[in-house]
């Protein structure tokens, strides 16, 4: 890899915010000991890309990923809700999945009143998967960030959350250029451009306004603390469930995509996961937030190697990060080229992956 | 953290940004021994701005009675106690901003208001000081007080919703100063509705993003004043442009009311945004309770507002408060007369300072009726 200034300089950021790891592991609160790992399992068929509670999930091993309170630019959280979550991940080669699960008493499905926070979580996934994600990205080194938010999974689950949902017996006469009958409903009563006029959030298209809602999940792309936008395709799936006290929440989105700037999967591939929580009920916000340290994210490879091999479509070599992406590739599936032949003398299926997954590990 | 100067407190302070004066800063003067609490601009303002979904709860223009009322409720009162007695040392604040009052891991010192706390937007309406007596109402002066405070953003020089704005979402106009919430950059964390000590921006929850007075900068482009000030039932307020004490441009009129007269007052002073309306105190009110609220300036204020009869120029200014619906550049008073001109130069309204007295019979001998109204 040619080390430029920049490089060099993103460097430097990584060195500073691993000394503020080590900083806060000296506080007792997560260990910089060994880099977590994470394991995206390879399952065949279809990934439960909004069922939180499928069976399937039980495939994925479970990583505990401590969270500490994020103390790095204003506003901070001083003191955490959430001292940890639950992360696994599925793939089945088209799809990559992620599962959080945390605890939360109480349930922040709204945002609609002066003072109710939502509850949210998000997964953030540097653009080069071959550089640790520094918090919310550095100008030359953005992260993806996937934001998933209870309120917009209440206007999902639920329909859009009205002054209705807020106010029962809300009642206003008129409001211009709207259509249909008192108290009036968002969004079909205030379709029309000129009604729109005095939604502004909505009619200058900003994403946290509108009230038709696909998914419950934020696709947004980040250069440092305050640049988080919206990327201009959305293609993440998921949904989140409260259950008795605990949240689990579905990220998944196809592994490749074409949009600019948006973290890209390879069977075999490594990377870099970062998550984060928030707790409405402590009107956590924005910056107000508990994070983890990087993750090591390995993306399993499927297990029957020779033939897809000859079908694997090489990519082009142009950046060096690719190359060494596929130097990886295919170390994976060399390994287990070795490993499949072992197997020959009579290793079951099962213990096929578990040999895989020592040798990639 | 840069390091501002701040002249309503004559003193440098800290501030997250380094100063950034506008070329030019919208400013208004509202003289309190005038309100009469009528609500109109409260109304002009709901009626051009905040008539949609998410907005029912929002007076960016509202009018609360003082001491006791408050809009969110008690939003003065609850952050001066959360900042503690602070002092003044003459004209030069020697206390704690909000900004300098940060706690950790803050921009400002501030709270976010509840969603209750909107819900009587003229709490305390009409309410005395105290227990008005048997019999006091034969005797002037009265001990007890109100009196009405009507308020809008101060499109603060140092604004703090600015200041904690982590997405840089708030941004202050260079051609005005006026101080808005890009609705394409927030997200709606209301970083700025909990640490704007005025309470002036405010949360949609239908777009789920925070909102505020945008004065009227569309009419402003067009030379004029706010709705909310030319509106104004009892003539109480005035735009202008507002310079720094240094460029004081004597014929401006807020510059001649607040740096020249030094009869109009910033709200709130000590919380260090250096915001940009100003207010005469009214004549009536306990001095201490006054200065608390608009600064070591109240005494003079107050008595320069007692003698305006004899200073002609002032007066000749309070008359073309509420003349016009144009914006006053420069006024002139000459020949018993107050002129205001616009930017151009040219003169937009003429008001005598006196009117002239009409006095007709109370028996009209030509029609053979009689009077009620003589003059
Ligand atoms: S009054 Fe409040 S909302 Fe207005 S500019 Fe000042 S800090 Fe911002
Ligand atoms: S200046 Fe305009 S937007 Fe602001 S309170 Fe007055 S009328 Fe409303
Ligand atoms: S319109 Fe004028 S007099 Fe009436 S409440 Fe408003 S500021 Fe006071």
């Amino acid at each position: 890899m040619r080390i430029t200034g920049q490089k060099l300089w993103v460097a430097g950021i990584a060195v500073f915010a691993a000394g503020i790891g080590a900083a806060m592991a000296g506080a007792g609160v997560a260990s910089a000991q060994a880099q977590p790992q994470l394991r995206s399992v390879y399952v065949a068929g279809a990934l439960p890309v909004t069922d939180p509670t499928s069976a399937s999930w039980a495939q994925a091993a479970p990583v505990n990923v401590a969270l500490t309170p994020q103390i790095v630019t204003v506003p901070m959280l001083l003191k955490g809700t959430i001292p940890s979550l639950e992360v696994r991940s599925l793939n089945n080669g088209d799809w990559i999945a992620f599962r959080l699960e945390w605890e939360d008493s109480s349930l922040d499905g709204t945002a609609i009143t002066q003072d109710k926070f939502r509850d949210a979580a998000a997964i953030q996934l540097p653009v080069d998967p071959s550089i640790p994600g520094v918090c919310m990205g550095v100008r030359g080194q953005p992260v993806n960030l996937w934001h998933w938010k209870a309120d917009w999974q209440t206007d999902i689950d639920a329909g859009f959350q009205d002054l209705t949902n807020a106010y029962p017996n809300f009642w206003k006469d008129y409001y211009p250029f709207a259509v249909g009958k008192p108290p009036f409903v968002v969004p079909q009563d205030f379709a029309d451009a000129d009604a729109r006029r005095y939604l502004v959030g909505w009619a200058v298209g900003n994403p946290l306004s509108q009230p038709a809602r696909v998914t419950p999940i934020e696709e947004l792309v980040a250069h440092g603390f305050g640049t988080a936008a919206s990327q201009s395709s959305q293609s993440v799936l998921g949904r989140g469930q409260w259950q008795n006290g605990r949240w689990s929440v579905v990220f998944a989105r196809p592994m490749t995509t074409s949009g600019p700037d948006e973290a890209q999967f390879t069977p075999g591939g490594k990377g870099f996961v970062a998550v984060a929580a928030w707790n409405g009920s402590n009107q956590e916000v924005g910056g107000r937030k508990q994070i983890s340290a990087d993750l090591a994210l390995t993306v399993a490879a499927p297990p029957a190697p020779a033939q897809q091999v000859s079908q694997a479509p090489i990519p082009a070599p142009a950046e060096p990060s690719f190359v060494k992406r596929y130097w990886w590739a295919g170390a994976v599936v060399l390994a287990a080229l070795l490993v499949a032949g072992a197997a020959v003398l009579g290793d079951l299926y099962g213990r096929l992956s578990a040999a895989e997954r020592k040798v990639t590990e | 953290m840069p390091k501002v100067f701040n002249w309503q407190l004559n003193r440098e302070m800290d501030y997250p940004y380094p100063a950034a004066i506008p070329k030019k800063q919208f400013a208004a003067v509202f003289d309190l021994n005038k309100c009469i609490a009528c609500q109109t601009c409260t109304f002009a303002c709901k009626n051009s701005w905040t008539v949609g979904r998410g907005q029912e709860f929002m007076f960016w223009n509202n009018v609360e009675t003082k001491p006791y009322g408050g809009y969110p409720i008690a939003w003065d009162a609850k952050l001066l106690e959360m900042l503690g007695p602070q002092g003044w040392d003459a004209g030069t604040y020697t206390g704690k901003t909000i900004f300098e009052a940060a706690p950790a891991g803050r921009a400002a010192l501030g709270f976010l208001p509840e969603e209750l706390d909107w819900i009587h937007p003229n709490i305390g309406e009409d309410e005395t000081s105290g227990i008005v007596p048997g019999g006091m109402h034969m005797t002037i002066p009265h001990d007890v007080w109100n009196f009405y405070l009507p308020r809008i953003c101060n499109h603060c020089s140092f604004p703090a919703c600015l200041a904690a704005c982590p997405r840089k979402a708030i941004y202050k106009r260079k051609e005005d100063g006026v101080v808005l919430i890009d609705q394409e950059r927030c997200r709606g964390y209301r970083e700025c509705n909990r640490a704007c000590p005025y309470k002036k921006a405010m949360y949609n929850g239908i777009t789920r993003l925070s909102e505020k007075c945008i004065a009227c900068f569309p009419m402003i482009e067009q030379g004029r004043q706010t709705q909310c000030i030319v509106n104004c039932i009892g003539k109480i307020r005035i735009a202008g442009w507002i310079r720094q004490p240094k460029d004081i441009d004597e014929e401006a009129p807020v510059d001649f009311m607040v740096h020249v007269r030094k009869v109009a007052l910033p709200l709130y002073p000590q919380f260090g945004l250096m915001m940009n309306v100003y207010y005469m105190p009214p004549i009536h009110v306990p001095v201490p309770y006054l200065q608390q609220m608009f600064g070591p300036g109240v005494e003079h204020a107050l008595e320069v507002y007692r003698n305006v009869k004899d200073d002609e120029q002032l007066l000749g200014l309070f008359l073309l408060m509420g003349s016009t619906d144009r914006w006053v550049d420069k006024f002139r008073v000459k020949d018993g007369k107050a002129f205001g001109y616009d930017a151009k130069g040219s003169e937009i309204v003429r008001v005598p300072i006196k009117e002239p007295n009409f006095v007709r019979p109370f028996h009209d001998v030509a029609r053979n009726t009689f009077r009620h109204n003589i003059t």
